[in-house]
Order: structure tokens, then sequence, then C-alpha cells
């Protein structure tokens, strides 16, 4: 199958380079007669074009059937090194953004006198006119907040907003910004290196999510399936540490119910003992450094804070320095406290007293990139958000906000000021492709095109041992009067800088720059096709090996280790609450996808809706039923939600998955399930300013009513009657 | 079964097989919207969901062991384990319900007169019944695939192996002039899965990385008792 595809794009090579696309012109030669069964039907000719997935920042490489003009189905693309033609339930719903009933389908105006999310539609050159006379008016009191970018785009974006003396800022609630801030004072790079899964023969993991929406989920997935079944004679071992069993922690061997905060606690007990046992190369001075950071709690402390027994400490630390190839990773809610610098700082220290850094197996940085580092454009925390908010209303100015593909009004705590930012801004544009709870505030909406519309790039970071780039490719004529964010960004600039040199269209600016890259390599050009169309065709440029590693040493910084702050006295708010992504919506932004709404959350079977996992024993000590609406309250708000018995969560933490509780997005997402976010504590991470997701100490109020929890497994099914116990008596006797 | 083996240059006919190794599943459901997308399965919505009316030919079945805090979650993709001997074949009063050349338990839908019991009759529930007709809210309909039925209400429905991807890799096989060679032909939960616990091919070459993989001192089949003869493998997840 993957052959003939690819034989399909080489044969395609020149149709994929323009932006034809196939018409309904082929001749009728068979009728289907009415009897025919599917297995009998002759499949029609497909056209696959190759392109860059746009769901989260890893950017899978993808390839997209098309019939008669129109994408039919998204599938990896075989050729990318990332994830070698597999892709991810995200990366396939992407079809339904293309196709959303609810997209919007052109310029449009806030109603002058209607409420708030109520719009007229206008022209493109009225509104591109319209903001451009903004822009010149403001005075250089410009913040754009996008979704993070990468490449051309990026570029572009960046230098239109210093064009216009405003600032432009990356915000998206999955970018790890504690986990970042430690790689780069730790190993001294500026994003997260390559964790080798695939190689590791013992991986310790503190809460991270690397089978669900965590920095590159296919990539962890392949290398999962590597790691556990790959290598002829060797399994890799796999702990989980974290409050509640995630996907992930599902998949281990071993699960580590530790308490909520204290996993950083618990890396410094393994580090402590694995001091004396290490294979560590390390200077005398570096080795002073570990003890001070490692051996500053004592063990019977760590085992008491953690609530994890010494034993299963000695044990971990023990495997983990007889291991091979061992691996320790930290991130998502476990890792997401007010000390979780500290926390990502011990965990991967670990790496370094195992002496993995650099190795296979390890932890490696690979820096040679093929175009330059995109222009440096701030990240933004949680913590700057409010201060944003708070410098704006304190000054009394009024920004002009611009809003790409992010929606801050549902993924930040009504604790963080945010809306304040929004209603004290001058005006607002948003350039969205689907109305949400930020760009419903909107005084002017410019729409983008949908991913499978439009042009544009993408640049591996140095995660990738065959770090490259690939291109986003048009695979269908735009359904509706959109434009591409690339193109309206031309189109103001020409209207604010006349005299600027532009490319006449984005694609040019794209091309010109792969032109440049094309140009770069060692051999000639060959004619035709070019190299232009035979990186589209392949759908992209990465080299043919691994490239090199950049050696990096692990430093470490005073405080090891600071207790983790929680909101919430324990005497009226008993329990913690964890809030994780969900598997299915990640942070809310597939909640408008039918398919991912339908799509059962693994571990529960629930879907459509929201829940609140409870443990049984304390859902017994409250008297709540499975399917009651329970109601959870922080200091900072309620919410309300039907409780599941969870068996793998602590007694002591309740969980509710994020995604669910949209107001305003789209007839599939509003008004269903609650937003568990909205009644977080503003706690942050000290050093990166990230939200602490798991800070907020909550109550549970019974309503003891019933809620309509949809589960998909039958509840009713009696116990061992399913596929694998109802067998179990008979293989026993046999 | 005469007329589409003579055109193989095989002599044998095909026999596909599954393989699932549990000790890669993850559970992370690519399969799940890889199977939605590649066979035109409706959206349910709450309601029906709720009512048990929810339609999915791959699910992934979750099974916790032990308690807190010694607790454990399995995981098992199930979908139509395409019996050599299939419960839910002889007792179809149209023949809707059929057993193809190639080992497949298919399912002719213009013929199904909606009477269940071939649903009935399954072990595995893999058999979904069409109690609405399908609904897509424009423009939806266009990422319809246009080589697979839309069952309308009133149709029994089930995994097909993917046929229409089976039949497109013999034709590009023949088109060619050669045998279909394995690893040719993926259905689309085998093609997504990024862990590669799905394996796909003709149980009949011997050489097939399905027939190598079904052998593992792991295997089992689902129900092994009844006597279906599944056509899925299943290896067992490892435990420490």
């Amino acid at each position: 199958m993957d052959v003939k595809r690819r034989t399909f794009m080489k044969a395609l090579g020149l149709t994929a380079a323009s932006t034809i696309l196939p018409g309904c012109d082929a001749e009728v030669r068979h009728l289907v007669p009415y009897l025919l069964p599917d297995d009998e039907i002759v499949p029609g000719i497909a056209d696959w074009y190759a392109s860059t997935c746009g769901e989260c920042q890893a950017g899978c490489g993808i390839i997209v059937r098309v019939m008669e003009g129109r994408a039919k189905k998204i599938e990896g693309n075989p050729d990318h090194p990332l994830n070698q033609g597999k892709l991810c339930a995200q990366g396939q719903s992407a079809l339904q953004r293309l196709y959303n009933p609810d997209r919007l389908q052109g310029p449009a105006l806030r109603t002058a006198a209607g409420p708030e999310g109520t719009f007229t539609a206008t022209s493109w050159d009225d509104g591109v006119s319209r903001l451009a006379e903004k822009l010149r008016g403001a005075d250089g009191r410009v913040i754009m907040i996008s979704r993070p970018l990468s490449g051309t785009l990026a570029e572009l974006l960046s230098t239109f907003v210093r064009s216009v003396g405003g600032t432009l800022f990356f915000y998206d609630p999955d970018s790890e910004l504690s986990l970042r801030a430690a790689m780069r004072r730790g190993l001294g790079v500026p994003g997260i290196p390559q964790y080798d899964v695939a190689q590791a023969t013992y991986l310790l993991s503190f809460g991270a999510p690397m089978l669900e929406q965590w920095l590159s989920p296919v990539a962890f997935g392949i290398a999962f399936g590597q790691m556990r079944q790959g290598r002829p004679t060797r399994r890799g071992r796999f702990v989980q540490i974290e409050p509640r069993l995630s996907l992930t922690g599902a998949n281990a061997d071993r699960w580590v119910p530790v308490r909520p905060g204290t996993e950083g606690l618990l890396a410094l007990g393994v580090g402590r003992l694995l001091l004396t046992a290490g294979k560590a190369d390390l200077s005398p001075k570096e080795r002073a450094a570990f003890e001070r950071f490692y051996g500053s709690i004592p063990l019977q402390e760590v085992a008491t804070g953690t609530d994890i027994p010494l034993d299963q400490i000695k044990d971990m630390a023990q495997a983990f320095a007889d291991a091979e190839h061992p691996l320790a990773i930290g991130g998502g809610t476990a890792c997401a406290h007010t000390n979780a610098f500290a926390a990502h700082l011990a965990i991967n220290g670990l790496n370094a007293l195992a002496g993995n850094i650099n190795r296979e197996g390890g932890v490696r940085w690979y820096p040679d990139a093929p175009f330059r580092e995109q222009a440096d454009v701030e990240w933004l925390s949680e913590r700057r958000i409010r201060e944003l908010a708070q410098a704006t209303a304190a000054d009394n100015q009024r920004p002009l906000l611009l809003l790409y593909d992010c929606n801050p009004l549902f993924t930040l705590p009504s604790t963080i000021p945010i809306r304040r930012l929004f209603t004290n801004a001058s005006f607002i544009a948003s350039f969205s492709s689907c109305l949400d709870e930020s760009t419903a505030m909107a005084d002017l909406i410019l729409p983008d095109h949908s991913r499978l519309e439009t042009w544009g790039d993408h640049v591996q970071d140095g995660s990738s041992p065959r770090r490259g780039a690939s291109l986003i490719q048009p695979v269908v004529t735009p359904l509706y009067n959109t434009r591409a964010l690339g193109e309206t960004i031309l189109d103001l600039t020409r209207r604010l800088h006349p005299d600027a040199e532009l490319p006449r269209t984005f694609a040019e600016l794209l091309r010109k720059r792969w032109d440049g890259l094309a140009a770069s390599e060692q051999s000639p050009p060959p004619t035709p096709p070019s190299r232009w169309v035979q990186h589209l065709q392949k759908g992209g440029w990465w080299p043919s090996s691994s490239t090199a590693v950049q050696k990096l040493r692990m430093a470490l910084f005073p405080p090891a280790y600071e207790p983790a702050q929680f909101d919430g006295e324990a005497s009226d708010f008993p329990l913690h609450f964890y809030p994780y992504p969900s598997p299915t919506l990640g942070q809310g932004r597939g909640a408008n996808l039918p398919w991912l709404q339908e799509l059962p959350d693994t571990l529960t079977s629930a879907i459509w809706g929201s829940w609140v996992e409870i443990n049984p024993a304390t859902a017994r000590s409250y008297n709540i039923r499975q399917g009651d609406i329970v109601r959870v309250h922080s200091r900072h708000g309620s919410i309300d939600a039907p409780a599941l018995h969870y068996p793998g969560i602590r007694p002591d933490v309740i969980a509710m998955p994020i995604g669910q509780g949209h107001t305003d997005y789209g007839r599939y997402a509003s008004h269903r399930g609650a937003n568990p976010l909205s009644i977080l504590a503003p706690l942050f991470d000290a050093e990166s300013g990230a939200l602490a997701l798991g800070a907020t100490r909550i109550r549970l109020e019974p309503l003891a009513v019933p809620g309509n929890l949809v589960l998909l497994e039958h509840p009713g099914t009696k116990a061992g009657t399913d596929l694998l116990s109802i067998e179990k008596p008979r293989r026993v006797e046999g | 079964m005469s007329a589409d083996q003579e055109k193989t240059p095989e002599a044998r006919p095909h026999r596909w097989q599954m393989v699932i190794d549990l000790d890669r599943c993850t559970g992370c459901e690519a399969c799940v919207v890889a199977c939605h997308a590649e066979n035109n399965i409706r959206i349910s919505g709450a309601q029906e969901a709720a009512e048990g009316r929810a339609i999915n030919w791959i699910r992934i079945e979750r099974y916790w062991e032990g308690e807190y805090p010694d607790v454990k979650a399995k995981f098992m993709p199930v979908l139509c384990q395409q019996c050599a001997d299939a419960p839910c074949e002889p007792v179809c009063p149209v023949y809707a319900s059929y057993h193809t050349p190639e080992g497949l338990n298919a399912q002719v839908y213009n013929r199904c007169i909606g009477v269940r019991y071939c649903g009935n009759n399954c072990p595995y529930t893999a058999r979904q019944f069409n109690w609405f007709d399908p609904h897509w809210d424009p423009p939806l309909q266009e990422q319809l695939n246009p080589d697979v039925t839309v069952r309308q209400n009133g149709i029994m429905e089930k995994c097909t192996f993917c046929v229409q991807r089976i039949r497109q890799g013999k034709e590009q096989a023949e088109r060619e002039g050669r045998p279909v060679r394995d690893g040719d032909i993926t259905p689309a939960c085998v093609q997504s899965c990024p862990t590669t616990a799905l394996v796909f091919g003709d149980g009949n070459d011997p050489a097939s990385q399905v027939a190598q993989m079904s052998k593992s001192r792991r295997g089992f089949h689902l129900l092994e008792s009844l006597g279906t003869h599944p056509a899925i493998t299943y290896l067992k997840r490892l435990d420490e």
C-alpha cells in the first residue's frame, strides 16, 4: 500500500505543484449493479497530496486523499521521519476542521448595536482597510497572541507585528513551559530535547503523558512500540509516577501513586540513591553540586512526603542504576505545580546521574536546522498573561489586540483577568477560522483558510534526529470566502507600508525561502521536476540520516526542592483537584469535531461530556453513586458534572478531563459538560510562570441527582461476563 | 471464487488475517478514528449513544484488574474476528451475511432485512444495527468515502477488514502484473496504528509477517472455546 501511495505521489508530482485540482471529468464506465456487495465494488482512483498536520506543535507529515476535488481522508506520510506513516486520532480528525459546519465563511464585523458574538458579513477589502486604519491609529500599542507557529508564517508575522510597533506572543496551554525552562537553564537548549524512548530499557516517567497529547505523541507511540517489542530479546520496563493513572500510566508495568506536588521530591530520593551507585561521568566539582542538590532531603523524609514506601524508592533507584539505558522523563499535570521547575531539574538530573545524556536511549539534542532559527518570539506563560492584563488595566492603555488560532478565554481560569485584557482593548481582530469564546469578543474577523486549503511550512525542533522542515500545501480549493493569514498580512503590510518590497503572494514568499534551501544543498538541482516539486511530492525536506548531536552537560540550580503550594485550607477543601487534558479533546481545541466528541475516552469509555473521577472508596464515604451529579467547589467557584468511579486514582485526589464546557464553539462543543479550568487558583510555577494545574484544593458536594454520563461500555454487564474473563474458569481447568 | 481467483497470479486464494499485539497497544484510539473516516461510520450523538445505538466497527475494551493501589488497566482492540466458522452466517434468512472466498464475513447491505439474528449470534458484539438513518451536517458529507456504501436505517453493519482497500491493493498488483506483496494491503486501522500493534496480511503466505507472528507463544484467540476459528490472533501483554 505504502509503495503504491508513493508511486501515486510521484506520478502526480506536477499536479501537486499547482493548485489545479482534479475535476469531475472522468468518464463513467460501469454502472454498479444493485446487489453488488462492498467487496466487489471497483474502487475509485484517488490523488494523494503530501502536507503537514497542524493539530499540535509536533508537525507530523500527512498525505491527504483527494477524489473529485474533495479531501476524503488524512493519513500519515510514510516518508516523514517523525511519524513514519502513522497518525493520531486528532490528526486524522483534522478533516472535520475543513468540513466543519460551524466554520467562519468570510470576513465579518461585529454588529454595531448587537450583543457580543453577533456579526455582519463584510468584504475583504473593507475588513482589511478597517484593520489597517486601526493599526495606523494604534500608535504601537498592538498585542498579537497566536498559537505557536514556525517557518515562513512565523517570520512574516513577527516582522509584520514589529513593523507596526507591536509585540507578538505565542500562547499554547500545552507548551510545558516549566520543562522548557528547566531544559534552557539545566542543559542550555532552546527546546525540549529528544527522549530516546525507543532504545530505553528502563523508563521512569514522572507523569509525562507521552502516549496522549504531549510534545510529539505519534513519535512517542512509535518509540513505545519499539521499546516494548521492537528488539528481539529485550523488552523495556516502564514505571509511571502520578497521582492519577493516566492512559500513558495504564501502559506502564507499574503505577506509583505519588502524593500530588511531590514528584520532584521523589526524584531527589532516587537521585540520592543513584549518587552512591551512579555511573555518571562527573567532575569532582560537578559531583559536589549534585551531592548538594540531591542530598538536601533525608530519605525517610522523602518516603513520608511522597507517600511511597522507602523500599519501593530503593527498588526504583536500583533498577535505574542497573539498567543499560535508563531514562527519566517528567511532564503533564503531575509536574504542574508551583515547584515544577525544581521538579523538572531533579527529574532530568537523574539522566545526568545515570550518564545517559548525549547517548542512545537517553537525552539528545540535534542543533542543525535547515532554516535559521525562527524569530525570537516570547511564549506567554499564564503569569505573564496576568501581568499583561493587569498592566493594561493599570495604565489605562487601550491596546489593539490581534488573535490567531488560540482561545485564552477558554483555556485560562477566571482568576486570571484575561477578560479584562479583552474588554480594555480598543479594537480586537481575530484571524481564527472558527468562532470560539475569544473570537466571539472580536470587533472584526478575518478568517484564515483551513490547514488543507493553505500554503506554509513547519520547521522541526531539535528533538528530531533527522531534523528538517515539512511543507503545507493546499489540497482542495477553498470552500469559502476565507483568506490565508499570510495573504492577509501581506495585504495589510502593503496598505501600511506602500513602499515596502513584497512578494506578490505568500506562496511566492514560501517558495523563495525553499529555493534558498535547495541552493544550499550540495548536489545540483535536477531538471525536471525541480527541487521545489520534489519537496512538494515528498512533503518537505529532511536529511537522510541522523544529524550531529550537540554535547550537553547538566547544570543544577538551587533550590533543590521546595514544597508545592496549594490554594485552599485542607480543613475546608480536603481534596486535591487534578484537571488533565483529555486524551481525545486536548485542552478543548478538539471539542468542535464530532469524531473526537464521539471517540470514547479509553479508560472510562465516556463520550460527549464531562465527568468527575473519584476513587470508589472516596465515593463510598461521600455516598456518591456513579452518574450522580457532584458539585466541585474551590475557593474560586464551582462546577457540576456527573461522578465516575475510577479505580486508578488516589483517594485524596479528584480528577476531571479538560476540553468540555465551551459556551461558544460551534454546535458540537457548546453547552456540553463543564470546564474544570474555570475554578483554578492563580498559582504558578515560580520560575517559568506556567499555571500550576494541580495546585487547587477542592471540596465535593454530592447533589444526588442523576447526570448525563454517557458511557460506551454497558455498565449493567455483570462482572466476569466480558470477552476475557468468561473463559477464565475453563482455562484453569484445561 | 473462480473468476476473481483466476485473475490473481498465484494459484492459492488469500486468507486475510490480523495479529494484534496487546503488548504494543496503548489504547490511543487512532484506529477508531481511522475506521470512522475510512468506512463512513455515522456520528450518533450523545442521545443515541446513551441508548446504546452508537456504532463502532472497532472499539478499545478496557479491563480493570485489582484494586487501588495495585490496580491495572489493560486494553484490547475488538473488531469483527472474521471467523472461519462464523456464528453470524448460517442464521441469516436472506443470505446477507455470507463467507467470501477469501475468508471474510461479509454483509450484503442490499439484501439485509434487519432481523438482527446475526447480531444476536455474534459472541464478540462485532455487528451493529442502524436504528436511524445516518446524518451529516453539511458540508460534513463531503468527507464520505465514495468506495464504501453509506448504510441506512434497518441495516446491520460490521467491520469488513476494509475490503475496498484489499480490492484496491489487488487491482494495483494486477495492473503491475505481480502478486500482492506482504504489506501492500493495510486496513485503515492497521495503517494508522502508531505503535504497530496491528499487523495485517495473507495467512496463506507462510512468509508474511502475519503468518509468522500468529505462531507466537503469546498468541491466543478471543473466546477460543466456541470454535469460531477467528482470523485475528491476539498476542498477550507481558507483565513485569
